[in-house]
């Protein structure tokens, strides 16, 4: 069986499929956020789960997403995160952007020869 | 903004606590945790889904230094770790630490403390807003380039000129008798005439009160009024704010104080500023030359002038319009003013070119840097030899995967540690030094009146300091750190001390060695020149009598005397002091040998010379003296006779000159019996009818200058200093020599009265000793720097060759073969710097001769002192290590490791 073809995921990208994953979910600790991630990609998106981990921070600290402990499915502590007000504010600005940016490139990819003459 | 914020919490999280790292460590434990049970429940045995888990998760040592990068700022941090390393192994070999600091902070704060120096006479800018445009007008002659003005001739360039935002005019600062209150005897306090717009062209606007107003200015004598100067409504009104509006006395005429002058503003000067002000048109109370006019004569030449130049007029525009104006007034006045030009001038080119103070500071500060230099190339030896001993460690670590450039960092954090700590010494020592200079302020001005020592540790020199720190940091770790990291791993891992291409190594150490020997030689080369040149000085032409002379300064016009009434004074006085018990002799002279005051000088013309085409008049200094003077001072009268009672006023006027003057203008004649006359060809006759020996008058350097005396009776002048010649301590005449004054006058003020030995010992003996000793403290510095440093050289190469020795002792070389073979090393490089440092020390004699000496030949002697002196020195410092290598028994060496 052919290996399925996954795709390398920038950093920006990830940090704002965190953020509306989180916007979706509400609160979710970080192996949560990765199997969300995993099962909407479809697996076609292959990362080391723990990368997300970094991205979190760097979120944190820039305050778009918050932290705190909670108690997990398994009765451990794990870390919750959630989006924050100037989050949410962030995923709308960001994800306005990604919808203009996709419609642009999508709008180069059905032009053809002719319609440029 | 978002980037912004997370700067700072990475900031504050790169300082703060470990439990963020405890946290992730928690998440990750978790996160594996829950994906393990996951593919538990997936059927996977418990084994397998750990592994599993671990593998999805990804490289966690990885990943958590990913993680740390985000959460701090790793650049940051890894400074901080190398400075906590660093502060480490300093803390280790505090022998060598507190000895590094101690080299470079006297380095640094020489150079601080002499730059303070250059800084106060040639560089820091008048305290006066936009100072850069304020420049100095001058009247320029054949003899010189800073002729000053009168004030007609002010008034001239005030109008006629539009190169300026106002042009300003100030006389000499002067004693003044003042009084605040007008019943008390006057004191003598140092005041300054200047024009109307002074304080408003300089910016300056008084702290209290107002500056002066134009109308004040205009009529002679009218306003009488006074600015105060800051340091002296401090000292005598105990910064009192009702001062404004009060009377006080002023040479005997009531002024109202207007305003006070601010903090700021000390006046223009560099040494001291102006107790207080008063306009030009007081000159009346002010001038200096009664014989003339001041508002009248065009040649009562009392006033310098500055402007301030318009935006974009450039110096030279304003140069040649004043020159255009001083043709003008060539053309209209050629009797007063032939050949004479005038210049605009910088700040920088009126600090520079009027006198050559200056030129001390630099000799001081091209010294400092110097020592400097000495103790940077020995600093860089000790740390090379010490990055020679870590070897080991270094080429562990590179082993280990160290990054070049992060090692070159921490061991250069070690050397900016050095630098930091050694600038903070050096700001210490210059403070030291610069109090030191201050302590003598009362030796180099023995005077009344407001000067003092400007220089200080001010802003500008302590930025100086950091960066000279941050330079010597970099000069002094750099070569360390570059080579001990070019380690060659392999034998840099097999031991500690082998050294293979050893010869390469070792050559960047010896040319420190040969740089420290040869400037040090330099140094000390320049501290003999100094000392020798000085006490040369100190031996020719000053051969008149010092001791048992009492001296003290009057001035009838601080109690409003006129001329006739100066005279009368000066007669009964002079009458009367020579009555007084054990007063041997009495004189009254105008200027006092050494005594601090600028001398006058005297246009003239010698009758029957020929004078060259384009001068028409000659200049000499002169002295007023009274019949005693030449006796009581013991100035040998070489032809012709002194003055005599009967030289009165109306007899043929007369006049003594020196041998100089005589050589000059009668080289093959008996100057007895010529004549001059004084101005121009037309001017008043004197005829000479005597030659005294020429001393010095102003200072030790001085060359041998023309001297013209003329007799008090003939030429009045008001400010006379009587001096007398006592059996005993001339201090103990004061009592009784101001009984006598105040029989004549109950207020008439002495001021400047002191033992005339003081004052000459202070002037032309203690105050240059002031410079000698710096250059000799200089010079000591550096040889001491330098028997350290090639000490250390030596050591280090013994020490490292430890084994090469041992072997060789073994195999039966003597001690004596050792010795040679561990000082030939020394001796070669010693040779080397002393061939550098006799050139340099050519070089150093040459600049200086140029500019202070002018004594213009080699001082081999000073070279047959310190040449053997450093020799000797720097032989002992390699012979110690030498001998002990000499005695290295060669079981131990051999055991060693």
């Amino acid at each position: 069986m052919a290996p399925k073809h996954k795709t390398d995921v920038l950093q920006g990208t990830l940090a704002l499929m965190v953020l509306k994953t989180l916007d979706v979910l509400g609160p979710v600790h970080g192996y949560g956020l990765a199997r969300r991630i995993e099962q909407i990609s479809g697996d076609l998106l292959a990362i080391n789960q723990g990368t997300l981990y970094p991205v979190l921070l760097k979120l944190e600290q820039e305050g778009v997403i918050a932290s705190e402990w909670g108690a997990s499915e398994n009765n451990r502590r794990a870390r919750y995160y959630r989006l924050t007000r100037e989050g949410r504010k962030a995923l709308q600005a960001e994800a306005h952007d990604w919808e203009q940016t996709a419609a642009i490139i999508a709008r180069f990819f059905k032009a053809k020869a002719e319609d440029l003459t | 903004m978002k980037s912004l914020r997370r700067f700072f919490t990475r900031l504050s999280s790169s300082v703060t606590s470990r439990e963020q790292e405890e946290r992730l460590r928690e998440e990750i434990a978790q996160h594996i945790a829950l994906q393990t049970d996951e593919n538990l429940r997936a059927g996977l045995s418990q084994a397998e889904a750990r592994r599993q888990a671990m593998l999805k998760f990804g490289g966690v040592e990885a990943m958590k230094q990913d993680y740390r990068a985000e959460r701090r700022l790793p650049l940051l941090e890894n400074l901080f770790q190398d400075f906590r390393f660093a502060l480490r192994s300093l803390h280790r070999t505090p022998g060598l630490t507190v000895f590094v600091i101690i080299t470079l902070a006297l380095g640094i704060g020489m150079v601080a403390a002499t730059f303070s120096m250059m800084d106060a006479m040639v560089f820091r800018p008048y305290p006066v807003p936009r100072s850069s445009d304020v420049v100095t007008l001058a009247g320029t002659t054949r003899d010189s380039s800073f002729e000053d003005f009168s004030y007609r001739e002010y008034l001239d360039i005030r109008d006629k000129t539009a190169s300026y935002d106002g042009v300003i005019a100030c006389g000499y600062m002067q004693e003044v008798g003042f009084s605040a209150d007008p019943r008390a005897t006057p004191r003598v306090r140092g005041g300054m005439m200047v024009s109307g717009n002074y304080f408003r062209v300089l910016g300056v606007e008084p702290r209290l009160g107002r500056g002066f107003r134009q109308d004040e200015d205009q009529v002679p004598g009218r306003n009488a009024v006074v600015v105060l100067g800051p340091g002296f409504w401090k000292r005598e009104f105990a910064s009192d704010p009702s001062v404004i509006g009060r009377k006080v006395r002023l040479n005997g005429a009531h002024f109202t104080v207007i305003g006070v002058a601010p903090e700021f503003f000390p006046g223009l000067l560099i040494f001291g500023g102006p107790d207080f002000y008063v306009p030009l048109a007081m000159a009346r109370v002010l001038s200096t030359n009664p014989q003339k006019n001041f508002f009248e004569d065009r040649d009562d030449r009392e006033l310098q002038v500055k402007a301030r130049l318009k935006a974009g007029v450039t110096l030279r525009q304003a140069g040649n319009e004043l020159a255009v104006l001083a043709k003008t007034f060539e053309l209209e006045y050629p009797n007063l003013n032939h050949t004479r030009g005038a210049a605009v001038y910088t700040q920088f080119q009126q600090r520079t070119l009027e006198n050559g103070n200056w030129r001390f500071s630099v000799i001081f500060v091209t010294l400092a840097l110097a020592v400097l230099l000495v103790a940077c190339t020995n600093v860089a030896g000790l740390l090379l030899s010490r990055a020679r001993a870590r070897t080991r460690e270094i080429a562990v670590r590179l082993a280990l995967g160290a990054a070049r450039f992060r090692l070159i960092r921490l061991l250069l954090a070690e050397s900016l540690i050095f630098a930091c700590l050694g600038g903070l010494g050096g700001i210490a020592i210059g403070c030291g030094v610069i109090a030191w200079f201050q302590s003598k302020r009362n030796i180099v001005f023995m005077t009344d009146l407001p000067v003092g020592v400007p220089f200080e540790m001010d802003t500008r020199i302590l930025a100086m300091c950091i960066a000279l720190s941050a330079l010597s940091a970099l000069l002094c770790g750099l070569a360390p750190a570059l080579q001990s990291t070019r380690t060659d791993l392999v034998n840099g891992l097999k031991s500690a001390d082998v050294d293979i291409p050893g010869r390469k190594r070792l050559w960047g150490r010896s040319m420190l060695v040969v740089a420290q020997v040869s400037t040090s030689l330099m140094l000390l080369t320049a501290s003999f020149l100094m000392a020798r040149s000085f006490q040369r000085s100190m031996l020719s032409n000053t051969d008149f009598v010092k001791d048992h002379l009492l001296i003290s300064s009057f001035d009838p016009r601080f109690e409003q005397y006129n001329a006739a009434q100066t005279k009368q004074f000066y007669k009964l006085f002079a009458e009367r002091v020579r009555q007084m018990p054990g007063v041997q002799g009495a004189t009254l002279m105008h200027f006092v040998p050494f005594g601090q005051e600028g001398i006058d000088a005297v246009a003239f013309v010698p009758e029957g010379f020929v004078m060259p085409r384009d001068r028409a008049i000659f200049s000499s200094a002169m002295d007023t003296v009274d019949e005693e003077y030449f006796k009581t001072i013991s100035i040998p009268l070489l032809r012709g006779r002194g003055f005599l009672a009967s030289d009165t006023a109306d007899s043929p006027r007369v006049a003594v000159v020196n041998d100089q003057f005589a050589k000059h203008y009668w080289p093959n004649a008996d100057p007895v019996g010529k004549h001059i006359r004084f101005d121009n060809a037309s001017g008043v006759r004197l005829e000479i009818v005597g030659v005294a020996r020429t001393i010095k008058y102003q200072d030790n350097r001085e060359r041998p200058m023309d001297m013209v005396y003329v007799p008090l009776a003939q030429h009045p002048v008001s400010r006379m200093t009587l001096m007398l010649r006592s059996s005993g301590d001339p201090l103990q005449l004061i009592p009784p020599l101001k009984d006598i004054v105040r029989a004549l006058d109950v207020n008439m003020p002495m001021f400047q009265t002191r033992s005339y030995e003081e004052l000459y010992l202070n002037w032309a003996v203690r105050a240059p000793q002031v410079g000698v000793d710096l250059v000799g403290a200089m010079g000591a510095v550096g040889l001491v720097l330098t028997i350290v440093g090639l000490y250390g050289l030596i050591a280090y190469n013994v020490s490292r060759r430890t084994r090469e020795i041992g072997i060789r002792v073994a195999l039966g070389a003597g001690r004596n073969t050792v010795l040679r073979l561990v000082m030939g090393k020394g001796l070669v490089l010693v040779s080397i710097g002393t061939i550098f440092g006799l050139l340099m020390g050519f070089g150093i004699e040459r600049a200086m001769n140029a500019m202070l000496f002018d004594a213009g030949h080699v001082d081999l002697v000073a070279y047959l002192i310190v040449v053997p002196l450093l020799l000797a020195a720097t032989m002992l410092a390699a012979y110690i290590p030498a001998r002990r290598a000499a005695h290295i028994s060669p079981i131990q060496a051999l055991r060693y490791e």
